[in-house]
């Protein structure tokens, strides 16, 4: 069953905003993306943290929207919305009964064009106050949550933009001034920094006549910062690690490693090995791990595809009550040896492409997941048509490609591994660690 | 800055394209079966799934867990494979099956392209008529689910919600305990306790085939037929009813002392209702304003006024019997008092007086707009069919569903709101410093008295040794999916992914409150 192609225009308005347009008109929703290309990478020292508190300050109202009115108007339109920083980007998107396009075209317009107008510094406060709770939440208050913090600032260099997590740090959120938010927003926020997907039930001419009424009279920013010199090394170049003493009943093993960037052919066969080695009962992680050695609670395995630099594959092991970390630690690792020395078989490899297959076929059948990956590879890679392409790629990854991959990137010289383990029994009231910026 | 030539009007909403819920079929097997198939056109990716009308509430206290672990169980090995070569044959037709049960029922589903439904199916055939239930797996699920708990009591999320259902329930409810079970219970767990619970429980008489997609209903049935008409019913009689007696005849405080804890994990509330209600509908509405919209007066007060909270909600997990009705957040430590007292003002002002129009038209608005978009894609069209069949609900239940939100008045929910939330008789049930917080709780005086639980530090104990019978849920959610499906706006708890594999979102997830 091939995945359904996705038929789309791409151009661009005269103020640069690059508009995409797909129809599908099998259910009456369409969904409104807009990508920005701004990320916790463009965060400078002391600032970290602040391109999500910005996403936020998004939802506090513009010139002809009230706060948090772009939800309410939103929901009472029958619609669903969100909005996510991640080190790459910054998204807004709405998904509406097909009815109500035009209210949403014109909310995300109304605030890219007109956001200042209504800013304030009681509304910035009360988001940073939430921010911070939503970092409380996420991370400080949970078991192991840690772990991105320390990983990456294990695997990237102090001065690189990804040494820091994109949720940022305690007291650089408290720093975060209005000529902050002024100076971002004058910055980034323009249409020729913007890619607007619309997909689902929609008449293209239409969608073209709102996109040119609503955000054709935004002016485009002329002066967009280019981005600083993000190469690095492929590997680290030597084996990192840090133990960590949480408030955990199970010591848990983190290992971390420098891939290549997305768009690398090497992290599509990278994503297959994960597939194959943790994704799922039949994966040799949870296979030997789990079910035959009894090591370990929970196996995982997965990328986390950044463009600058380089990528980032991770995974851990959660350590049985009573078991060796040292001996979790190993068993994992040589598995990933094993992997790196020696090509998979076909039949793993074919296993581990049909169950991609599928989840591309399910993900792709939401209008709201299409228009994300039409801004997504537009955005990062100047060519949407990867909505077609890239699902084909990764089914002619070979057995060797795999294993090469595995060779190129599980060494021990570009490895972080995080090991968690259990607080000392005296040790309780020391969350404080949690509180340090890293 | 000026608005410089943008429009400031707000656009009008065009012509509606009229929806409807896409027609179902229904037909009955020779043994009871019942065949749910919904046409899908266009869509390649089938859901299917078999709902049994057996739960974690039909068990008796001293197998609690028995029906959760017996469904894990289900895909650990056949008699005619093991569970790696059931894996594999289900990998190579793209599909993984998932076998999970809730209070209300055990459901075995999957998500296959279309091209190979039929083998897809008779693998789901095979795990839920021929499970091997092998010894060896048992003990390893069993010895899996154990440790799991321990890892509940470290997660203040985790621990709160196990708190709070073991102090609003008596003690003989099975919603005292998590549906997958207490480490005591689950302890003594056998190969032949799940075996029997399959014996029992799984019978074509109460349980439904739902399949969703771009499939021929005939194709189905036949399939259906050819793969479970010699399935014999076992003859199992009616489902008691549920106990689900309140532990809650007044307000009272519980704290689980966490020192160092930067947030307090808030849970108010008691037993609430049963899915089968004739307030369903005016309970949607009002929860909405309430709790579950981002606007909802909750999370405009505690978060987007306050600053307390990432996001505070409130909502009715409605099962078989009265689940509990839950206000909550997770606030910073030192605002626990103040957001205490308001939840309590804002349960008391939805009884109080009538929401405004205003109020109103947007919950109304919301449930009923956002209805095509829940059932986009065939896995939430199966899941609501199915939620429908668990709990019996008539045929044209989804067909009446927006009728009966638009005839929900500011009357209906004030009413509701009367009668179904209980502010001077709920259980407040914290997970927090209570080095702290304490001395403003005592002043605060939200009640007669106090109680102060203090864990023991996590990794101090032996693995297995920790046998307490106030342990955590499964999940977060701990309904299978047929639970709740059927209920657009009634917020649901589920736990976002695990930090780093998300961005971070403004919004908690599909933009209800935590």
């Amino acid at each position: 069953m091939p995945v359904p192609v996705v038929e789309f225009s791409d151009e661009r308005l005269a103020n640069g905003l690059r508009l995409i347009v797909a129809q599908d008109h099998l259910a009456p929703v369409v969904a409104v993306n807009v990508w920005y290309n701004v990320g916790s990478k463009h965060e400078v020292e002391g600032k970290t943290g602040f391109a999500h508190l910005f996403e936020h300050v998004m939802f506090q109202g513009s010139a002809n929207v009230g706060k948090a009115e772009h939800m309410a108007l939103v929901q009472a339109a029958g619609g669903t919305l969100n909005g996510t920083t991640w080190l790459d980007r910054t998204n807004y998107f709405e998904t509406l009964p097909s009815h109500q396009l035009e209210l949403a075209i014109w909310l995300e317009a109304d605030r890219m064009g007109t956001l200042l107008d209504a800013l304030s510094q009681e509304n910035l406060d009360n988001q940073r106050e939430v921010v911070k709770n939503e970092k409380r939440w996420s991370y400080d208050n949970r078991p192991y949550g840690t772990w991105n913090e320390k990983l990456l600032g294990h695997l990237f260099p102090h001065e690189h933009p990804y040494h820091h997590p994109t949720i940022g740090s305690m007291e650089d959120l408290d720093a975060a001034s209005l000529d902050d938010v002024k100076d971002f927003f004058r910055t980034w926020y323009a249409p020729n920094n913007a890619v607007l997907s619309v997909v689902g039930d929609c008449d293209p001419a239409q969608v073209r006549a709102w996109a040119e009424r609503y955000f054709g009279p935004i002016p485009a920013n002329p002066a967009l910062p280019p981005l600083p010199d993000m190469s690095l090394p492929a590997i680290i170049g030597e084996e990192r690690r840090e133990v960590v003493e949480d408030r955990v009943p199970l010591s848990r093993v983190y290992v971390g490693f420098r891939a290549p960037v997305f768009g690398d052919r090497r992290l599509d066969a990278l994503d297959l090995a994960a597939q194959l080695l943790a994704g799922g009962k039949g994966s040799r992680l949870h296979r030997r791990l789990v079910r035959e050695e009894r090591l370990a609670q929970d196996v995982a395995v997965f990328t986390l595809p950044f463009i600058g630099g380089a990528s980032v594959c991770v995974g851990w092991a959660t350590v049985r009550p009573g078991v060796d970390v040292a001996a979790v630690e190993a068993a994992y690792l040589e598995e990933l040896e094993k992997l790196a020395a020696e090509a998979p078989t076909d039949d793993e490899l074919a296993r581990a492409k049909a169950l991609t297959e599928a989840d591309e076929l399910g993900a792709l059948a939401r209008v709201e997941e299409r228009a994300d990956r039409l801004s997504m590879y537009a955005t990062l890679f100047d060519d949407p048509g990867l909505v077609n392409t890239l699902l084909q790629r990764y089914l002619s990854v070979t057995t060797e490609q795999i294993r090469d991959a595995a060779r190129t990137v599980f060494r021990a010289d570009n490895r972080v591994v995080l090991t968690y383990v259990p607080m000392p029994a005296d040790g309780a009231g020391t969350d404080a660690e949690h509180e340090v910026a890293a | 800055m000026s608005a410089r030539g943008l429009i400031m009007e707000r656009p009008v909403p065009g012509q509606p394209r009229p929806y409807e819920f896409p027609p179902t079929e229904r037909t009955t097997l020779g043994n009871g079966l019942r065949v749910i198939v919904t046409p899908m056109p266009g869509r390649g990716l089938i859901a299917a799934s078999l709902a049994i009308r057996a739960g974690a509430s039909d068990e008796p206290h001293e197998l609690g867990g028995a029906t959760v672990l017996a469904a894990r169980a289900l895909t650990e090995g056949t008699e005619v494979r093991d569970a790696i070569e059931l894996t594999e044959a289900a990998e190579r037709l793209g599909a993984s099956i998932h076998a999970e049960a809730g209070w209300d029922a055990t459901s075995v589903g999957l998500d296959v392209p279309a091209t190979r439904l039929e083998p897809a199916l008779a693998l789901l055939a095979e795990v839920v008529r021929r499970p091997a239930f092998p010894p060896s797996e048992v003990e390893r699920l069993r010895d899996e689910r154990l440790t799991d708990l321990l890892q509940a009591k470290a997660d203040p999320r985790r621990r709160a919600d196990e708190a709070y259902v073991s102090s609003i329930y008596g003690e003989a409810s099975p919603y005292h305990r998590p549906a997958g079970g207490t480490a005591e219970t689950v302890g003594r767990l056998t190969a032949d306790d799940l075996r029997a619970v399959h014996g029992r429980a799984y019978s074509p008489d109460r349980a439904a085939l739902v399949v969703a997609g771009d499939v021929d209903p005939a194709e189905v049935a036949r399939i259906a037929e050819a793969l479970f008409g010699d399935w014999a019913a076992v003859g199992v009689g009616d489902r008691g009813a549920v106990d689900d007696t309140s532990a809650v005849d007044r307000r009272f405080v519980r704290v689980i002392h966490r020192p160092g804890a930067v947030q307090t994990e808030i849970r108010i509330g008691h037993p609430g209702l049963p899915r089968l209600h004739p307030d369903f509908h005016a309970l949607s509405v009002m929860s909405a304003i309430l709790g579950g919209l981002f606007n909802s007066r909750l999370n405009m007060n505690l978060r987007e006024e306050k600053g307390y909270t990432y996001g505070a909600g409130a909502g009715f997990d409605l099962r078989r019997g009265r689940g509990p009705f839950t206000a909550r957040a997770a606030v910073n430590t030192e605002a626990t008092v103040p957001a205490l007292s308001e939840f309590l003002a804002e349960l008391d002002r939805i009884r109080q007086a009538p929401v405004t129009d205003a109020e109103l038209a947007a919950a109304r608005d919301y449930l009923v707009g956002v209805f095509p978009l829940r059932f986009e894609t065939p896995g939430p069209v199966a899941g609501s069919l199915a939620g429908l069949f668990v709990h019996d609900l008539p045929d044209d239940e989804l067909a009446r569903y927006r009728p009966a939100i638009e005839a929900v008045t500011a009357d209906d929910v004030q009413r509701v709101a009367r009668e179904h939330i209980r502010p001077d008789a709920a259980a407040i049930v914290l997970v927090g410093d209570h080095d702290q917080f304490g001395a403003a709780l005592e002043t605060a005086a939200f009640a007669a008295a106090v109680e102060v639980i203090r864990d023991e530090t996590p990794g101090t104990k032996g693995p297995l040794g920790a046998a307490d019978d106030e342990v955590g849920p499964v999940d977060g959610r701990e309904g299978g999916p047929a639970d709740g499906a059927d209920d657009p706006g009634l917020p649901g708890t589920d736990e976002p992914a695990d930090p780093g594999d998300d961005p971070d979102a403004v919004l908690d997830g599909d933009g209800h409150g935590a």
